[in-house]
C-alpha cells in the first residue's frame, strides 16, 4: 500500500483511537487521531489521498451531522462510519450521504481495513481526476481566445469552412489556429480533444 | 479829655454822682488808674452776683472771661499811656455762671479831687451786647449755609449786575461753563461766551430787566458732549427803593432727566400695552369698591365693554352669593389690613354679563397713590382648565374604580420605592389599613425569612429601574397563614426617562404553587417508575460504552495477529498492546457490572397490593401521555380489590411499560378511535389477570416475538422493555404474554398469583 496516504480517525474514546492507529499501522497506513470534529476541522487540509474514520456518536455534533457539515463546506473526504450500536435507518442515511462503509463496533479488522482501502482509493481517484482536469484547464488557458473559440466550434462538430464563415476569416487561418490549439492541448486526435474539452468545460462553465 | 466825659461832668455838676450812677440802667464801675475798682453800681453787683466788697480792688476782673482778661488789660494800659479812649468787648460772667458779651468803655473821667484823694477816677460803663453779638454769629452762620447751598447746588446759580457783569457764579456754573472764578468776575456774557450763546443769555436778562418780575425759560446750549437742554429762572434783585440792582439766575441742566422721562414714559407705555393686550382681565377698583379701570379682555371674559364698567361696583362681576362676603371682607381689610382671602391665585366664581357663572383665578395687587388705595385684580377665566380637571378627575375616578374592582391586588409606589397606594383588595388580604401599608409598612406582612431578600430585590429594582418580580410569603389576614405570593412591578417613566412611579401587582399563587409542587412530585414519581421505559435509550448508551473497550480490544488483538503473521511483532509493541487489551477488558466488565446493578437492582420488596389501586396510579402517571396522544381509556376493573404480593415499583414499571407501548402503537392511527382498555380479572385458579388492550397497529403473526430482547418496532427503542417486563412478572410467579386484538391492535396480559399463595 502506498505510504502517501493519511487516515483521519475521530473518536471520543482514547483506547479506540490508539488501537485503530495501531491496527492501521500494521498495514502501513499512517493515521492521525482526533477526539472531536472540531479539532479535526482545525487541522489544515492535506493534499495527499486521505479518508475519515468517524464514530457516529461524537461529543457535541453527531457523526451524521458532521458528515452534512463537511458536505456543506465542500470538503469531499470519503467517510467510514463506526457505531456502538447501529440501527438500519441511521446507516442508510449515512450511506446515502456518501459514506464508504458503516461498521458496527466491534468490527472485524479486515472489514475496517477494506473499507479504509476503498475510501483511500476513492479519494486518490478523485484527486487524480481533479488533477487531470486542472492540467487540462491550464492547457486550455494557454489558448488565445480565438483558438478557444475555434476549438469549441470544432468540438461542436463544425467544419473548418463553417467556422471560417462564422468568424469571418479565411479557412486557412482556422486550420492554423486549430492545429496550434491541438498542439497546445497535447491532443493526438480530434476524439481525444473532444474528451479533453468535455472534462474542462463543465468546470469551466461552473467557474 | 474827650467830649463825652466833658459833657458828663457838665451834667454832673450839682448832681449827686453816686445817685446818678445807681439809677442808670448800665453796669458802671469807678476805677482807679491801676485798674482797681473803687466802686460798682447796683446793676453791676446784681449782674455779677458779687458784693461791693468782693469787687473792690482788682477782684472785679474775676468776672471777666479768662480768655478776654489779657486783651482787656492791654487795652486799659494802652488807654492810660496814650490817652486813647478806652473801649473793648469782653465776656463777663453773670451770677448764674453764664458769660455775656459786653462793650466796656470809659464813660467819664473824674479829675482828682482838689482837696482830698489824689487819683484820677474813671467811670466805666459796661453795655450788654450779647444779643447783637449772637445775631451777628447767626448771620454769619446763615451766610455760610447759604453759600454751601449755592456752591453745592446741582443747578447753576449766578448773579449779574444791571450791566450784565457777573457778580457771583456758583461752582456748578463754573464747572458746566468751564470758567474759573478769576475769569468770570466782573465779566459779561459777551466776553465769556460765543456771540450766539451770549445773545441767548442776554435776551432773558433783558426780559427780566424790562418786566421786573421773575421769568422761567428753557434754553438749549451746545456743549462739548453735545446738546444740553436746561430750564432756568431769572429774577430781579431789588434795592430798598424798589429798583433793580442785579439779576439772579438758577439754571438746571435737564438733559439727563429728559432721557429718564422718556424711559419712564416707555415703561409706562409698555405696561399699558401689556394690560391692554393681556388675555387676563385686569380690573382696578378704588377704596369705595368702584371700578376705575378695566382692560379690553373684560369684554371677552365678562362680556362688558370696559367703559361701561367704570364707576360700577366690583361686585357686579360676582354672583349674588359672593357679594356680601366680598364687601365684608373688603371693609375689614380697609379697616384692619386683614385679608379675608389669599391674594395670589385664588379660585373664585365670577359672573358674566349674561348671568353665567364661571370659575376664575384671581390675583390682587394694591397700590397707594396720593394717600388712596387702588386695588388691581388679574382675573383669569379657568373654565377650560376646570373642565379638563374635572375630566381628569372623572377618568381618575374611573381608574380608581377599576383598580378597586379588579380582582387583583394592586399597588403603586413613588420613585424612591415608598408605597403610596394599595387597592382595597390588598388591604382586605393583609388586614392593614391604608395608612399602615404606606411607605415600607407593607413589609410587616412579609414572612420573616423573606423580608431581607424581598427588600433587597425591591431596593435593587428601584435603584436600577429594572422590572421588579419576587415571590414571597405573605401573611393573609383571613386565616393568619403565610401564603406564597408573587409581586411584580413596572416603572412608569416620564419623557426624559425619569421614573415617576411604580405600579405593581400581588398575586396569591399559593394554590398554584402547591399544585406545582404536587405536579413536580408526580413527575419525579413518573421518572422513577418509567426507568424501565427508558431502558431502551439506556441500552443504547450501554452498548456504546461496552462496545468502545471491546473495539479497542479487538483492534489491538487483530493488529498483533497481523504483525505476528508477518513475524514483525516486536515484544515491546506486543506488551503495550496486551496492556491496553487488559485495561479495556477491565473497563468493559465494569460497564457490565453497572448494567447488572441497574437491572437487578435491590431485591424486590414485596408487599400485599391492591392491583386496582396500582392500575389507577399508573393511569394517573400516564394521564399526560394519554391526553397528549388523544387516547381514550376504558377501565374494567374487578369489583373486589384483589390483593397480590408484589414489589410496588416493579409492578408499576411493568404496567406503565404496557400502557406506553399501547399508546405508541396507536400514534399512527388516524382512521379509528384510539382506545386503551385496561382490565383486571380473577381467573379460575384465583390468580389476578391484568390485560392492556389497544387499537393500534398490532403485532403481526408472531405474537411472542416482541418479548425477544432487542426486538423493536420503534425508531428509538432497544426492544428491551417487554423482555424485562416478562422477567419481572416471572420473578413474581406470574406470566406475561400477548395476543392479537380483534379487529385491530394487540392485547398484553399478565397474571400474578393472589396474595397468600406462595409464588
Amino acid at each position: 500500500m502506498s505510504a502517501a496516504a493519511l487516515v483521519f480517525v475521530i473518536d471520543d474514546d482514547p483506547s479506540v483511537r490508539s488501537s485503530l492507529k495501531f491496527l492501521l499501522s500494521t498495514v502501513g497506513l499512517q493515521a492521525e487521531t482526533f477526539e472531536s470534529a472540531d479539532s479535526f476541522l482545525r487541522r489544515k487540509p492535506t493534499d495527499i489521498p486521505s479518508c475519515l474514520v468517524l464514530d457516529v456518536r461524537l461529543p457535541g455534533l453527531s457523526g451524521l451531522d458532521f458528515q452534512r457539515e463537511l458536505a456543506g463546506r465542500n470538503i469531499c473526504i470519503p467517510i467510514v462510519f463506526l457505531t456502538g450500536h447501529g440501527d438500519i435507518p441511521m446507516s442508510v442515511r449515512a450511506m446515502k450521504a456518501g459514506a464508504v462503509e458503516f461498521l458496527t463496533k466491534p468490527f472485524r479488522d479486515q472489514d475496517l481495513l477494506d473499507a479504509v482501502r476503498v475510501a483511500l482509493g476513492r479519494d486518490r481517484a478523485r484527486r487524480e481526476q481533479d488533477k487531470e482536469v486542472e492540467d487540462l484547464r491550464q492547457r486550455f488557458d494557454t489558448l488565445t481566445s480565438r483558438e478557444q473559440e475555434v476549438i469549441s466550434m470544432v468540438v461542436a462538430g463544425m467544419l473548418n469552412k463553417q467556422i471560417a464563415a462564422e468568424l469571418g476569416t479565411a479557412e486557412s487561418t482556422v486550420k492554423v489556429q486549430r492545429s496550434r490549439a491541438m498542439e497546445k492541448m497535447q491532443a493526438a486526435s480530434l476524439a481525444e480533444l473532444i474528451k479533453m474539452i468535455e472534462k474542462v468545460k463543465p468546470s469551466k462553465e461552473a467557474s | 479829655m474827650d467830649a463825652e466825659t466833658q459833657t458828663a461832668r457838665d451834667r454832673g455838676e450839682g448832681l449827686d454822682l453816686r445817685t446818678l450812677i445807681e439809677t442808670i440802667p448800665a453796669l458802671v464801675v469807678c476805677a482807679l488808674p491801676d485798674g482797681s475798682v473803687e466802686f460798682a453800681n447796683r446793676a453791676w453787683q446784681e449782674f455779677t452776683g458779687g458784693s461791693l466788697q468782693q469787687l473792690k480792688g482788682s477782684g472785679w476782673q474775676t468776672a471777666i472771661h479768662p480768655e478776654d482778661v489779657r486783651g482787656f488789660a492791654e487795652e486799659w494800659n494802652a488807654s492810660l499811656s496814650t490817652g486813647k479812649p478806652f473801649a473793648t468787648e469782653a465776656r463777663m460772667r453773670r451770677a448764674d455762671g453764664q458769660y455775656h458779651w459786653f462793650l466796656i468803655r470809659k464813660a467819664l473821667a473824674i479829675p482828682p479831687d482838689q482837696g482830698g484823694d489824689s487819683s484820677l477816677r474813671t467811670l466805666i460803663a459796661c453795655e450788654d451786647i450779647n444779643e447783637r453779638k449772637q445775631a451777628a454769629v447767626r448771620l454769619h452762620q446763615s451766610e455760610i449755609q447759604l453759600q454751601a447751598f449755592f456752591e453745592n447746588s446741582p443747578s447753576m446759580i449766578f448773579l449779574k449786575d444791571r450791566e450784565g457783569r457777573y457778580l457771583y457764579a456758583n461752582r456748578e456754573f463754573k464747572r458746566a461753563r468751564r470758567i474759573t472764578e478769576e475769569q468770570i468776575n466782573g465779566k459779561t456774557d459777551n466776553e465769556l461766551f460765543p456771540a450766539e450763546q451770549a445773545s441767548v443769555f442776554q435776551a432773558s436778562d433783558r426780559q427780566v430787566l424790562e418786566a421786573g418780575v421773575p421769568i422761567e425759560f428753557e434754553q438749549v446750549t451746545i456743549q462739548k458732549d453735545g446738546q444740553h437742554t436746561s430750564i432756568g429762572q431769572k429774577f430781579p434783585l431789588l434795592n430798598p427803593d424798589g429798583e433793580i440792582y442785579a439779576i439772579g439766575g438758577i439754571v438746571t441742566d435737564i438733559t439727563e432727566r429728559k432721557r429718564e422721562e422718556s424711559a419712564h414714559r416707555y415703561i409706562e407705555e409698555s405696561h399699558r400695552l401689556i394690560v391692554e393686550t393681556a388675555s387676563d382681565c385686569v380690573v382696578s377698583m378704588d377704596e369705595t369698591g368702584a371700578i376705575r379701570f378695566a382692560n379690553p379682555s373684560t369684554m371677552k371674559i365678562f362680556g362688558y365693554d370696559p367703559t361701561e364698567l367704570i364707576g360700577k361696583p366690583l361686585t357686579e362681576l360676582m354672583p349674588e352669593f359672593m357679594r356680601k362676603m366680598h364687601e365684608t371682607g373688603f371693609r375689614r381689610y380697609l379697616a384692619t389690613g386683614q385679608r379675608h382671602i389669599n391674594w395670589q391665585g385664588t379660585e373664585l366664581t365670577a359672573l358674566r354679563k349674561n348671568g353665567e357663572e364661571f370659575p376664575v383665578e384671581i390675583s390682587f395687587g394694591e397700590l397707594t397713590r396720593d394717600g388712596h388705595k387702588v386695588f388691581t385684580g388679574f382675573i383669569r377665566d379657568i373654565s377650560a382648565r376646570k373642565k379638563a380637571e374635572e375630566k381628569l378627575r372623572a377618568s381618575e375616578r374611573t381608574l380608581r374604580e377599576l383598580t378597586e374592582t379588579i380582582p387583583q391586588m394592586l399597588w403603586s409606589a413613588v420613585a424612591d420605592g415608598a408605597v403610596d397606594y394599595c387597592n382595597q383588595r390588598v388591604l382586605d388580604y393583609t388586614g392593614l389599613s391604608k395608612e399602615q401599608v404606606q411607605g415600607a409598612g407593607w413589609m410587616k406582612t412579609v414572612h420573616r425569612d423573606d423580608i431581607e431578600s424581598m427588600s433587597r430585590a425591591w431596593t435593587a429594582a428601584v435603584s436600577s429601574g429594572e422590572p421588579f418580580q419576587r415571590e414571597f410569603r405573605c401573611l393573609r389576614a383571613a386565616d393568619r397563614a403565610y401564603r406564597w405570593c408573587i409581586s411584580r412591578a413596572l416603572p412608569l417613566r416620564d419623557q426624559s426617562g425619569q421614573i415617576i412611579k411604580w405600579f405593581g401587582t400581588v398575586v396569591d399563587l399559593h394554590d398554584w404553587k402547591e399544585a406545582q409542587q404536587a405536579l413536580q412530585m408526580t413527575q419525579a414519581e413518573l421518572a422513577r417508575v418509567s426507568r424501565l421505559t427508558t431502558m431502551g435509550e439506556l441500552a443504547a448508551s450501554i452498548a456504546h460504552e461496552v462496545n468502545q473497550p471491546l473495539t479497542a480490544v479487538t483492534n489491538n488483538g487483530s493488529a498483533c495477529l497481523r504483525l505476528l503473521a508477518n513475524s514483525s511483532l516486536e515484544p515491546q509493541v506486543l506488551r503495550r498492546a496486551l496492556e491496553e487489551i487488559v485495561a479495556d477488558g477491565t473497563r468493559a466488565s465494569a460497564v457490565i457490572a453497572r448494567i447488572r446493578a441497574f437491572i437487578k437492582k435491590a431485591p424486590a420488596e414485596t408487599s400485599e397490593l391492591d392491583i386496582n389501586e396500582i392500575i389507577q396510579e399508573v393511569l394517573a402517571l400516564a394521564s399526560h401521555e394519554l391526553h397528549k396522544n388523544q387516547v381514550l381509556v376504558e377501565c374494567q376493573l374487578t369489583r373486589t380489590s384483589p390483593l397480590v404480593r408484589a414489589d410496588r415499583v416493579q409492578l408499576q414499571q411493568v404496567l406503565l411499560n404496557l400502557i406506553m407501548n399501547g399508546i405508541e402503537a396507536m400514534t399512527a392511527i388516524a382512521d379509528r378511535p384510539r382506545i386503551l382498555w385496561v382490565r383486571s380479572q380473577i381467573d379460575n385458579s384465583g390468580d389476578v389477570i391484568v390485560s392492556v388492550r389497544d387499537s393500534g397497529i398490532g403485532l403481526g403473526s408472531d405474537t411472542d416475538r416482541p418479548f425477544t430482547p432487542f426486538f423493536t418496532t420503534k425508531a428509538e427503542g432497544m426492544g428491551m422493555g417487554l423482555s424485562i417486563s416478562r422477567s419481572l412478572i416471572e420473578n413474581h410467579g406470574g406470566r406475561l404474554w400477548s395476543t392479537a386484538n380483534s379487529p385491530h391492535g394487540a392485547v398484553f396480559s399478565f397474571t400474578l398469583p393472589a396474595a397468600g399463595e406462595s409464588p
